[in-house]
């Protein structure tokens, strides 16, 4: 009976192994976040966030030195006029860090212990102010150097967009369905802009008013005083924030249509162009030239006409939007075989980035 | 494959139940106790068939053959196996129908935890796969985000209750001991005290309630919630049939030698 009873241990404890291995997903994942100077590239993805050279791909430093399984870092980070790079993490460890953007060194850590969810979204600075909106619904209000300086402001759903300044109010977009639009001079919210959808990234600053995409599958043109007009809409879900563009708005949905509204009718400047999967990222417009970038994995420059002027595959998937370092653009893929890469505006791939284990 | 018969159908069906009830507070909780509900429903024969086979076996321990064979066989395992599926042939036993309906568990839990991982969506890169995973029919747009919360929980995350500073886990106790509950309910009474069915089951009372307790203490809350739903439905299902053994809650029950209520 003894050996029945082993037995027995063994295969409860076999079948505990294989529903945790089944179920035993790493319980945060995310596609990297990424932003630049004329400098470096800031990459944060996983346990790391790394500082690389833009001219030639070299990794400079990474923060921490060494992982915590506690801290996890996937949102944009941020840099500030006063020299600091500000971002949150994602995991259990909810800390708020400022490095050094030359060095990687820490210059501050708020733990925000108080703060039930992450940092995916990215912190504004506005009048040496940071605005660190957090999943727990609570947009948290630091000053320079890290401390609390008001209550937190109460939004609701979670906030996963970076807010979004016109000099005057804040905007911050939310999973609830709504826009919020804070008065910074004192403190008070108008009353919430019903999105029709849960708006996971932020409002565009265009004239006289902001552009909203949300998973209404519309694009919302939105007055500072309030009021709300569909000016176009999209097949499905639209995930990035739409990018303006003097006339015009480009913007993508998740079906993989990309599109190009024309600001003076509401018209769009070209029909049906589907290049090959679900756009989760803003395009970016550098000079003639617009950047797709898809899950499929394709990094894509169209010219103003929606043609495709050249086609890239950097592999893995691409969910972050990609950014302009000097004159080159940077595209993150998540699950590739490097982490970052970097073409310049005729396609040419000028260096990959790969992180050292 | 496993997304497409399992993860895509789970998570289609709690958003739907979601949906049905309306989208506030506690209401994806009340989307797990409908959607354990009507798995129970789904599974009931199953379940009766393993109540069936269980007592079957048992009294098959308690059958002269039974025993004549084993002494008779003692020593060659070979012909022994032969003889027990040919007394299983002629009584009818299925001996893995008391298997099947926990076998079938497994890809239940398994699906459902990834299916309530996928429904709250704590991140962009979850929210995108549960863009995926929503049929056509669905009208997602409205319900997206979902409310985690549920009484004092959030059934994205494994569940604890501050108590001076230490976090006492109560979800994982409730599953562990509603666990215990019921497979002690379902263990049936023996005369026989080398009865091996017993014995196993006694092993089970005690290692099934720490796994669930400790899967409890690591998962998502909402998995838990499952837990306890199905283990109380699974005590009432045996109390309606009359087969739970209610005398195995008192100290020294395995002693008892009063025969199994038929």
């Amino acid at each position: 009976m003894k050996t029945k009873k082993l037995t027995l241990f063994f295969l409860l404890i076999i079948g505990a192994l294989i529903l945790s291995a089944c179920t035993g997903q790493p319980l945060i994942s995310n596609f990297p976040g990424l932003t630049a100077d004329a400098e470096r590239a800031y990459l944060s993805t996983g346990s790391f966030v790394y500082a690389v050279d833009v001219t030639n791909g070299d990794e400079l430093w990474r923060y921490p030195e060494d992982p915590d399984s506690e801290l996890l870092y996937y949102a944009n980070p941020v840099l500030t006029e006063d020299g600091q790079l500000l971002i949150g993490s994602v995991g259990t460890n909810h800390a708020f860090v400022s490095l050094d953007p030359a060095t990687g060194n820490e210059k501050w850590s708020e733990p925000f212990s108080s703060a039930q969810g992450m940092w995916i979204a990215s912190p504004l600075v506005f009048n040496e102010t940071i605005y660190a909106p957090n999943s727990d619904g609570y947009l948290y209000i630091l000053d320079m150097n890290g401390e609390q300086i008001a209550d937190p402001i109460l939004l609701g759903g979670a906030l996963w967009s970076a807010p979004v300044t016109d000099g005057t109010y804040i905007y911050i977009n939310s999973l609830d369905h709504y826009l919020h639009i804070l008065n910074p001079s004192n403190g008070r919210l108008a009353d919430p802009i019903d999105l029709g959808g849960a708006a996971p990234s932020s409002v565009t600053i265009g004239n006289e008013g902001v552009y909203v995409g949300s998973f209404a599958s519309d694009v919302k043109f939105i007055t500072p005083n309030g009021r709300s007009e569909v000016i176009a809409s999209a097949s499905d879900w639209i995930w990035g924030t739409p990018t303006f563009d003097s006339e015009t708005l480009y913007y993508a949905d998740l079906s993989g249509n990309v599109f190009s509204l024309d600001l003076t009718n509401n018209r769009q400047n070209w029909d049906s162009l589907q290049p090959d999967g679900p756009v989760t990222a803003s395009l970016l417009v550098v000079g003639n030239q617009i950047y797709v970038t898809t899950e499929a994995g394709s990094f894509i420059a169209l010219d103003r006409d929606g043609k495709i002027v050249w086609e890239k595959t950097p592999g893995g998937k691409i969910y972050t939007t990609p950014v302009l370092a000097n004159d080159l653009i940077l595209v993150a893929p998540y699950q590739a075989e490097f982490a970052l890469a970097a073409y310049d505006a005729d396609g040419k791939q000028a260096w990959t980035f790969t992180p050292d284990n | 494959m496993w997304e497409l018969i399992i993860v895509q159908p789970l998570t289609n069906l709690l958003l739907w139940i979601y949906d049905v009830l309306g989208t506030g507070p506690h209401m994806f909780g009340l989307a797990i106790i409908l959607f354990t509900v009507l798995i129970k429903l789904l599974t009931w024969p199953l379940n009766a068939s393993q109540v069936k086979g269980a007592q079957a076996m048992q009294e098959l321990q308690n059958d002269k053959d039974w025993q004549a064979i084993q002494k008779k066989y003692a020593k060659d395992r070979e012909k022994l196996a032969q003889e027990q599926m040919r007394i299983y042939r002629e009584k009818g036993i299925n001996p893995f129908a008391s298997c099947l309906p926990t076998l079938i568990q497994f890809p239940i839990i398994i699906g459902l935890y990834q299916a309530i991982i996928r429904a709250l969506s704590a991140t962009p890169l979850d929210m995108l796969n549960l863009a995926r995973t929503v049929y056509p029919s669905q009208n997602v747009e409205n319900i997206i985000p979902l409310n985690s919360t549920f009484l004092w929980m959030d059934l994205g995350r494994p569940e604890s209750i501050q108590i001076l500073g230490f976090g006492l886990p109560t979800l994982a106790i409730i599953v562990a001991a509603t666990t215990w509950l019921q497979t002690k309910l379902t263990m049936p009474a023996t005369s026989n005290p080398n009865d091996q069915t017993a014995q196993m089951t006694r092993m089970m009372s005690i290692y099934m309630p720490l796994m669930l307790g400790w899967f409890s203490l690591t998962f998502a809350s909402g998995i838990s919630v499952y837990f306890i739903i199905s283990n109380i439905l699974g005590i009432v299902q045996y109390a309606a049939t009359g087969r739970a053994n209610w005398r195995n809650l008192l100290p020294g029950a395995n002693k008892q030698t009063s025969p199994a209520k038929k």
